[in-house]
């Protein structure tokens, strides 16, 4: 393997740069002798050609959309139009600093106040920020403006948050820390909300409820306004998760479901690259009760005066604002710019055809979950046993998950070894383990982005996996650059660095 | 609207389905909360239009290379090595999800291996996260962090204690993300000289953490610092935020007894982005490890004894603990961490402290130039700076630094946007870049000012 700490070159073999302006000497009087470092980091020591084969090898190591086929339920992985990167790269962005005058900044503004517009119509909230830089974040914004609304308003003795058994962890992270104590209520035996557990936890002391519509499981809520209707009568506001908005833009919104709060994953809905992990951006939208709490600042404009600056030429003078009761920041600046600039040329490509999207990230799922569960008489004769769904619908919506619990009951086959084997098939596996409500669960999102040639060959793949020999499932992978990685081991021995230059090869 | 492979073919697939409408898979949306009207938004367009629009908005702004630049307050006007974005971006990493399947995402999890790895080296802790946000967000993790590790022994309880000269916007992440743990905050005062009160400091033994940043936001290197961990014992926290670009020069936290160590990571991987995407590093000893937020790659083995790496501890994550989290992260700033990665591994032993000399060198240059400039003086004459320094004005900051824009110099931070009090004072921002003629362009733009005041 490439070992970059192998690399342990001359020192005159770096990369090159430009000399200090003031001579050595010079330099080190400026900082006292009792602060300056002994020895510098033990860096590798690599030139450049040695580098780029090394993370090259790196990347070939490595499983992308661009790679193949993604269906990471809940993380909608959908393709990342190229133009994007290229224009983050423009000096317009990449070179520019948070904390310039607006004049020199009057193309970003436009941009940010241009997705701020495009973000509240789609979700039908009347003020957006971009400030969060991921869901999380977006999650933790607007419960702590939703905790300074109560407050505001006397009722700071509000500290129950409610969330559905079927939530993402973030959610109740989220709201823990920001102080609140978390109920969470269990789904019905559909895996939709259970009205009558959910009446039985209201109260004075109910401060806000978070769920996503569609659920976890794919589903969309029916009685989702009757749900808010009912804990806005006790007092508490509604949170809209939207890591699954992908799948209603254009056909409902938050708004229409009677949310106060929303935030969107702009690394999932509007395809910032989420890169092993990160960047994401997380935004929220608030009805107007809840605006002057946002973080500051917002993009704001106004109609151009002849004595301002020509700005961008549409007429416009774009400037800051900061929300009259601002619970402050939460980034120390104005967010992931560069994510919101990509999806901002992501939501261009669509305009007012978004609906488009999430119909054909709809119809893609629907199709794959149609041919996963209706196998042709002749595989099914050999499968050992079919998947049932997550939750009984007619359709799905985004995604949908499948239980194997009588693959495991009847063939010792977990979810983890199905996932595990799907991988030798050339793909990424589904989420797995999640929601937790349904057993042995693989949560599957195609996205828009897929052929029908690639659905039908997922679902031919996949079907095949349910009738390969158990014990040959369970030892899976056997294709990949590792077997299946120990990760007991690794929690008990806790390598998180390297040791030493060249660790011991096996 | 050219990224759906199956428009045009929804008949096909809906007939497989028994189904003649894409309206039908939509049919368990109830009428009362249907969107009746279509989105009011434009026309799509095609990625030349896109690209047409991008570049004519993003034309349209003055950015820090179109001329000299004193504005950095927490970024550097770095140079990226170009093999960073181009390795980075490559579609293997770029296009990637978090590593959940180990098998494979080794590429990732090797890269953020070797980033852990050479953040501990530079910071001198064993222990290192694949990122946070931002360098607020990392701080402001840190204290709950040493919040949940050290309270239960606190004798001063759910107490901690920060630097005066934390900047605002960082003390305000801070307090959005601390209030909800019921956490006290109390504040330790610098010197004229802008050193922390070192022998008030001995006040915070006892609390569950003190926050510190060297250089702090005055660009200051305070040497009291190395005696900090004395002052307040083993059982308080010290956590110090730094530059890391310093590092190459000055004596890493780890060193001088710090228990967590935040920054930001942005001056090694990416230009300064109008602040995001940007990465917050967190380093801490062994002693936080279980408490500690983010995702962490260790070392393991496959089923055939080849090394390999996998995300670890994870039972300390939302995705798992939920509630009881440490933390609410999943998203963080891996990609940009690579990016990281690179440009730290380019650099070298050599080239970081090279680059740290460039800033220094700079740093003092201008500190040089304008001091003897008449009617400008150096709030902290005294005292060692690395990247920013204060100087005093006469009259208004925010109106000096309008008129050094005039001239063609974005000339630093109108200080009195953090502090009021600060009125008449311009924090002057150098980096590796930073040359002798845009040294002398902001001095003759600052003798325009005096003048023009003068007069």
């Amino acid at each position: 393997m490439s070992d970059i700490f192998s690399f342990n070159g001359s020192p005159n073999a770096g990369w090159s740069q430009p000399k200090p302006i003031l001579s050595d000497s010079e330099v080190m009087a400026t900082i006292p002798s009792s602060m300056l470092r002994d020895s510098p980091p033990a860096w590798p020591r690599a030139s450049e050609p040695e580098l780029v084969r090394h993370y090259t090898w790196l990347s070939k190591r490595n499983f992308g959309i661009d790679t193949g086929f993604y269906p990471l339920g809940s993380c909608t992985m959908k393709h990342n139009p190229r133009v994007n990167e290229r224009i983050v790269n423009l000096p317009g962005i990449d070179r520019m600093h948070p904390l310039q005058p607006e004049h020199q900044i009057q193309g970003i503004l436009s941009i940010f106040y241009e997705m701020q517009e495009m973000l509240a119509i789609c979700s039908g909230m009347d003020q957006v920020t971009l400030q969060p830089v991921a869901g999380a974040q977006g999650e933790f914004t607007a419960m702590r403006c939703i905790q300074e609304y109560h407050r505001e308003r006397g009722e700071g003795h509000r500290n129950k948050v409610i969330v559905p058994d079927s939530a993402h962890g973030t959610n109740p992270a989220s709201a823990s820390m920001c102080g609140y104590d978390i109920i969470e209520i269990p789904s019905g035996v559909d895996g939709r909300i259970d009205l009558d557990a959910l009446q039985s936890v209201l109260g004075n002391d109910t401060a806000a409820m978070m769920i996503t519509n569609p659920s976890t499981l794919g589903v969309f809520e029916p009685d989702i306004a009757k749900a808010s209707e009912m804990v806005h009568s006790a007092g508490g506001q509604m949170y809209y998760d939207g890591a699954n908005f992908n799948a209603i833009i254009g056909k409902t919104d938050p708004g229409l479901m009677g949310f106060d709060a929303v935030h969107y994953n702009l690394h999932k809905t509007f395809s910032q690259p989420h890169g092993g992990g990160g960047p994401g951006s997380g935004p929220i939208g608030v009805k107007e009760h809840l605006s002057r709490y946002l973080p500051s600042p917002l993009a704001s404009r106004r109609e151009r005066t002849k004595d301002d600056p020509i700005g961008v030429g549409d007429g416009y003078w774009y400037s800051w604002i900061t929300p009259e009761m601002t619970i402050g920041k939460v980034q120390q600046w104005h967010g992931n710019a560069g994510a919101v600039i990509r999806c901002w040329a992501f939501y261009r490509r669509y305009g007012r055809e978004l609906e488009r999207m999430s119909e054909h990230a709809v119809l893609n799922a629907n199709y794959l979950r149609f041919k996963i569960m209706n196998p042709d008489d002749e595989i099914l004769e050999k499968i050992h046993a079919m998947p049932s769904d997550g939750a009984p619908t007619d359709f799905v919506m985004h995604e949908f998950t499948l239980s194997m619990i009588d693959m495991k009951d009847k063939v010792g086959v977990t979810g983890k070894d199905i996932a595990k084997r799907l991988l030798d098939y050339g793909v990424m596996a589904p989420t797995l383990y999640f929601p937790m409500i349904v057993p042995e669960c693989l949560m599957i999102e195609p996205t828009e982005t897929e052929s029908k040639e690639v659905l039908d060959k997922f679902a031919k793949d996949f079907l095949n996996v349910l009738t390969e020999d158990p014990e040959i499932i369970k030892g899976a992978p056997y294709t990949t650059d590792v077997s299946r990685v120990d990760e007991v081991w690794a929690a008990r021995n806790l390598i998180v660095r390297h040791p030493g230059h060249g660790i011991e090869e096996n | 609207m050219d990224q759906l492979p199956n428009l045009g073919r929804e008949q096909e697939m809906l007939s497989v389905m028994g189904l003649n409408s894409i309206e039908q898979l939509f049919s368990n949306i109830p009428e009362d909360v249907r969107r009746k009207t279509p989105l009011p938004l434009p026309e799509p367009q095609s990625e030349e239009e896109i690209w047409r629009d991008a570049q004519h908005l993003l034309g349209s702004n003055i950015h820090l290379d179109s001329r000299p630049s004193f504005l950095s307050a927490g970024l550097s006007r770095n140079f990226v090595p170009t093999m960073v974005g181009m390795l980075a971006t490559r579609g293997e990493f770029l296009t990637s999800y978090t590593p959940y399947q180990a098998e494979v995402s080794q590429g990732m999890l090797q890269a953020m291996w070797e980033f852990q790895t050479m953040i501990s080296e530079l910071v001198n802790l064993p222990i290192t996260n694949v990122s946070m946000y931002d360098a607020s967000t990392s701080a402001a993790e840190a204290i709950t962090c040493a919040v949940r590790v050290h309270n239960k022994k606190a004798t001063q309880k759910d107490t901690i204690y920060l630097s005066e000269l934390v900047p605002p916007h960082r003390m305000s992440v801070i307090r959005n993300y601390i209030q909800g743990s019921g956490i006290d905050i109390k504040i330790l005062n610098h010197d004229k000289n802008g050193h922390l009160n070192i022998d008030a400091a001995s006040i915070a033994k006892g609390s569950c953490a003190v926050y510190v940043e060297q250089p702090n936001c005055f660009g200051i290197l305070d040497e009291g610092l190395l005696q900090l961990k004395e002052q307040i014992g083993e059982n308080t926290a010290l956590i110090v935020g730094v530059d890391a670009v310093s590092l190459g020069l000055v004596s890493p936290p780890g060193n001088w007894g710090a228990d967590i160590v935040v920054g930001e990571g942005q001056p090694f991987g990416i230009g300064p982005t109008f602040g995001g995407p940007i990465y917050g590093i967190f380093a801490c000893t062994e002693k936080y490890i279980r408490q500690m937020p983010g995702r962490i790659v260790g070392l393991t083995h496959d089923t055939n004894e080849n090394k390999a790496f996998t995300l670890t501890l994870s039972t300390r994550e939302q995705h798992i603990r939920r509630h009881r989290a440490t933390s609410n992260i999943c998203s963080n700033e891996t990609l940009i961490a690579l990016m990281g990665a690179m440009h730290m591994a380019l650099l070298g032993p050599e080239g970081i402290t090279v680059l740290a000399k460039r800033v220094a060198a700079s740093t003092e240059a201008a500190k040089k130039a304008l001091s003897s400039v008449k009617g400008v003086e150096l709030v902290y004459p005294e005292s060692s700076v690395f990247r920013d320094f204060v100087i005093r004005i006469p009259g208004d900051s925010e109106k000096a630094i309008s008129f050094i824009d005039s001239k063609g110099v974005i000339g630093g931070l109108p200080l009195s946007l953090w502090w009021e009090s600060h009125s008449s004072c311009i924090l002057v921002g150098c980096d590796e870049r930073t040359s002798e003629s845009d040294i002398s362009l902001l001095v003759s733009a600052i003798k325009e000012w005096v003048k023009e005041v003068e007069n």
